[in-house]
């Protein structure tokens, strides 16, 4: 085939091609260029996108998987409004509190010939089966409502039928409950959740209401709500107020989500500070100063970089306890290979205009002066670059982290803790929806660097880096 | 120095501060999910007297994650908390490398084939904190469509399976069961033939008995009472069952805190693993945990107390009624919340029973340790997945046994 082709090119190239098809030759080539390169960003954006929906879901693991649920819908934020300020006074985040009165109307339907029975209600007391909801969960909304049928009414509604293509006249019951705080527990607690059950023969069909059910069970014979009072945010955000609560110190009650966070940042911090002090220091010294064996320094530092971290982990894990040192961020911050951002500090420095620098010896500069005043000032871009590459190296490290520190929970960094919210039921099923939130609040920072500095990381790496 | 009025005040706090200095604190740890509900409620509410009467602060770091890494990367390191969970399956490395402290206390009141599961070299290194059987849980609902009879407890491999081939023909949408290709399910199969994993001389020979079990495992899916975990998009059994998408699914009664979160409405029943045809016997894998304290620990004597009274009746029997937890004392096993009519009593009361099947051992495998399951499990996989037929897949299992246990 391959011979075919070549030998079929081989005779129009003795003469040269017109300038049309030349041309339209050209244009094919860069459109599927272009198209190719877009379908890798859809891919690579259509990832994010999905896993990002994935995370606003009850059950990221639903299949199939709906591009459309309630925390895309607009109806259902307004809907879940309403139910969050019933319950709670509390349009955002929503509740169930003390003189809550919440009116949640579920519409029925069935063809005609069955008859729409009214669904058995009921507030369950649903308890957390694992994790540290489990062991912190006080306050049942069971204890605390009541609910009662207000109203019901009867409509009829047209329905197609799939098959025939006839229209089939099918009749419709709604029912309004009401849910309301026991007024004798007057002093009753702010609770978070209030589920809702509702049991049905499975011939009637759910067609309506404020908010979809978390899950049909029993083989469609019971909806379960997990929370019919959620506020738009707790509807939307459900996951990601799970991660910040959830996640608590069981003894002092704080989140550890924040604790991690709070690590995460001092440790990537520290480290973009030392490596900018050892990279600068060490690149201009081995640009500048031609002391002996610093060849040989060099030849050391780049063989360093084909180095794996995990080969050296052990003996610096020794050492780490040696010098007490372990589960502290400490051992985190200074146990990390510069030898990448001494390369590009090196580089730069040699790029720089020697003449000033003597102009500075001239004028009675000492070495350091020269460096400090005149070199550091003018090597904005290459800090800068390395102060981002450093800072997105920490705050994603993985590895360092996960060995350094093992204990107490709070002092994990945030990648690890990740790690931690994958709860485990004979060590097979995790809580995707708190991996996802928690994936999704841990990039955050680095978007909001990415987003800040993007245009000196693009410049300046491609104009001033490695050359 | 000491007329320095200041300087004998600062002794003077020093010497009536010293009881206070005596207050000890211990670290202890075991794995997350519904293990933190567990001791953290202990702590709180049954303990915390005890605890200040002794002077002792607990600190309870739960690890989710891969615990036995962590204990024993802790171990090594020095860092290890005081007190903390071993799992019969990995225990066996930690007593033999001396780094558990032997137990001192009485411990009569323990079920004793668990007190044989922690004993190593002649003496007990943990204390069984509670335990779990496998067990039969389904869907009654799904039954009731496909209009079949519930699983019972004196079905048999084949009653079983017939059972299940029904409801899948009923209900094409629905599969009888997930299965997993582990010994950790399959074994409780191959042990109520009579089989054993380890004969006199300390081997492990693949006999009929076996075989015939391992027929009937890996005939599951082509019979159509089964389908593999993994291809309806699950890692276990009880993934399956907590979708709707299997009748049944063979578990411990750990599978109450997954479906409490997954499925919490669930017409549940349980009954007793299915009967081996041919024998007429049950058998059944035991897994247990225990607290073994850390025998570097500064502060071992506190911690044999913690793990005394994290295991003591009270402690067990509000474990046991929350639904949380097996007991490991034998005092427990006939306590009435047992007998109630909750799903998660009778889950418990089954799961319980399974101790007393005809044919149970513990699981663990001696000195081999969990590397002795892997000719077995790829067995399983190859077979059920149509790779290799059963007499290539166990002869090579077999030699793998054989070079295994040959020193």
């Amino acid at each position: 085939m391959m011979a075919r082709l070549t030998a079929a090119e081989a005779v129009p190239s003795r003469r040269r091609l017109p300038a049309s098809a030349l041309r339209r030759r050209q244009l094919a080539v860069s459109a599927w260029l272009y198209l190719t390169f877009l379908a890798v960003a859809t891919i690579l954006a259509g990832t994010f996108v999905l896993a990002f929906m994935a995370s606003l879901k009850v059950d990221p693991l639903e299949r199939p998987f709906r591009l459309y649920f309630d925390q895309l819908n607009p109806a259902a934020w307004i809907a879940a409004a309403r139910l969050g300020q019933e319950g709670a006074g509390d349009a955002l985040w929503g509740g169930f509190s003390p003189g809550a009165k919440v009116d949640f109307s579920v519409t029925y339907a069935a063809p005609v010939g069955t008859t729409i029975v009214e669904p058995n209600a009921e507030i369950p007391r649903r308890r957390p089966g694992s994790g540290i909801a489990a062991a912190l969960m006080r306050d049942y909304a069971a204890d605390y409502a009541s609910i009662a049928l207000k109203s019901s009414s009867s409509a009829v509604m047209q329905v197609r039928d799939e098959e025939t293509g006839v229209w089939e006249e099918w009749q419709t019951r709604t029912f309004v409950y009401e849910i309301t705080y026991r007024t004798d527990r007057r002093n009753g607690p702010w609770i978070e959740r209030t589920p809702l059950n509702l049991t049905a023969p499975p011939s009637q069909t759910l067609i309506d209401s404020p908010i979809s059910p978390s899950r049909s069970e029993r083989r469609g014979r019971l909806l379960s709500w997990d929370n019919i009072t959620p506020g738009a945010l707790g509807l939307i955000f459900n996951n990601y107020r799970r991660v910040i609560k959830e996640t608590a110190d069981l003894q002092t009650g704080k989140s550890l989500f924040g604790s991690w966070l709070v690590n995460s940042l001092a440790i990537a911090i520290g480290r973009l500070v030392l490596t900018l002090v050892v990279a600068s220091l060490a690149g201009y010294a081995l640009a500048r100063l031609d002391f002996r064996g610093s060849r040989l320094l060099f030849a050391a530092l780049l063989f360093s970089m084909t180095i794996p971290a995990q080969v050296t982990f052990v003996s610096n894990y020794l050492i780490f306890r040696d010098l007490s040192l372990l589960n502290t961020p400490w051992s985190v911050i200074v146990v990390f290979v510069a030898s990448a951002n001494v390369l590009l500090m090196k580089q730069f420095f040699e790029g720089f205009p020697r003449e000033i620098e003597e102009a500075a010896i001239v004028d009675g500069a000492n070495r350091f002066q020269v460096f400090l005043k005149i070199v550091v000032p003018n090597a904005k871009p290459a800090l800068l670059v390395n102060a981002i590459l450093a800072f997105q190296g920490a705050w994603n490290d993985f590895f360092w982290p996960l060995v350094l520190i093992t204990s107490p929970p709070e002092a994990l960094t945030v990648q690890v803790g990740l790690l931690s919210l994958r709860r485990s039921y004979g060590g097979a099923q995790g809580d995707w929806g708190l991996v996802l939130a928690g994936a999704f609040i841990s990039i955050v920072p680095v978007v909001i660097l990415f987003v800040l500095f993007q245009r000196h990381i693009v410049s300046t790496q491609v104009t001033k880096g490695i050359t | 120095m000491l007329f320095r009025p200041a300087k004998a005040l600062a002794v003077a706090i020093m010497l009536l501060g010293l009881p206070a200095l005596a207050d000890e604190t211990v670290r202890i740890s075991g794995w997350g999910g519904s293990e933190v509900a567990i001791v953290n409620g202990l702590l709180t509410n049954v303990l915390a007297e005890k605890l200040a009467k002794e002077g002792i602060t607990v600190k309870y770091e739960p690890v989710d994650g891969d615990f036995s890494q962590f204990i024993i990367n802790g171990l090594s390191a020095g860092t290890a908390p005081d007190l903390f969970y071993v799992d019969v399956f990995w225990a066996r490395s930690i007593f033999s490398a001396g780094q558990a402290a032997p137990v001192t206390q009485d411990v009569s009141g323990f079920s004793a084939n668990l007190l044989e599961a922690f004993t190593y070299d002649g003496k007990l290194y943990a204390i069984p904190k509670d335990f779990n059987t496998l067990a039969v849980h389904f869907n009654k609902d799904i039954f009731d469509d496909a209009g079949v009879a519930y699983p019972s407890d004196d079905d048999t491999w084949t009653t079983l399976q017939e059972k299940l081939v029904a409801v899948h023909t009923a209900l094409p949408e629905v599969d009888g069961l997930c299965i997993v290709p582990e010994y950790a399910r399959f074994g409780a199969f191959a042990l109520s033939t009579g089989w054993s994993p380890f004969d006199r001389q300390g081997k492990t020979v693949l006999d009929e008995r076996f075989r015939r079990a391992f027929d009937f495992y890996t005939g599951l899916v082509k019979s159509g009472a089964a389908v593999m975990a993994a291809d309806a998009g699950q890692s276990w059994t009880g993934g399956c069952l907590a979708s709707e998408r299997a009748a049944i699914a063979i578990e411990g009664a750990w599978i109450i805190s997954a479906l409490r979160d997954s499925a919490p409405n669930m017409n549940l029943g349980t009954v007793r693993m299915p009967k081996d045809p041919e024998s007429g016997k049950r058998g059944n894998i035991v897994f247990t945990v225990g607290w073994a304290v850390n025998a570097a620990s500064k502060v071992s004597r506190a911690a044999a107390k913690v793990a005394a009274l994290l295991t003591t009746e009270e402690a067990q029997q509000w474990v046991l009624e929350q639904g949380l937890a097996l007991p490991s004392r034998t005092g427990l096993a006939d306590n009435p919340w047992l007998r109630g009519g909750q799903p998660e009593q009778m889950t418990s009361r089954v799961v319980l029973e399974g101790l007393s099947d005809d044919h149970v051992t513990p699981y663990f495998f001696g000195d081999v340790g969990g590397s002795w399951m892997q000719p077995i499990n790829a067995a399983l996989n190859s077979v059920i997945l149509g790779e290799a037929d059963a007499d290539t897949a166990l002869a090579s299992a077999q030699s793998a046994f054989d070079r295994m246990l040959a020193k």
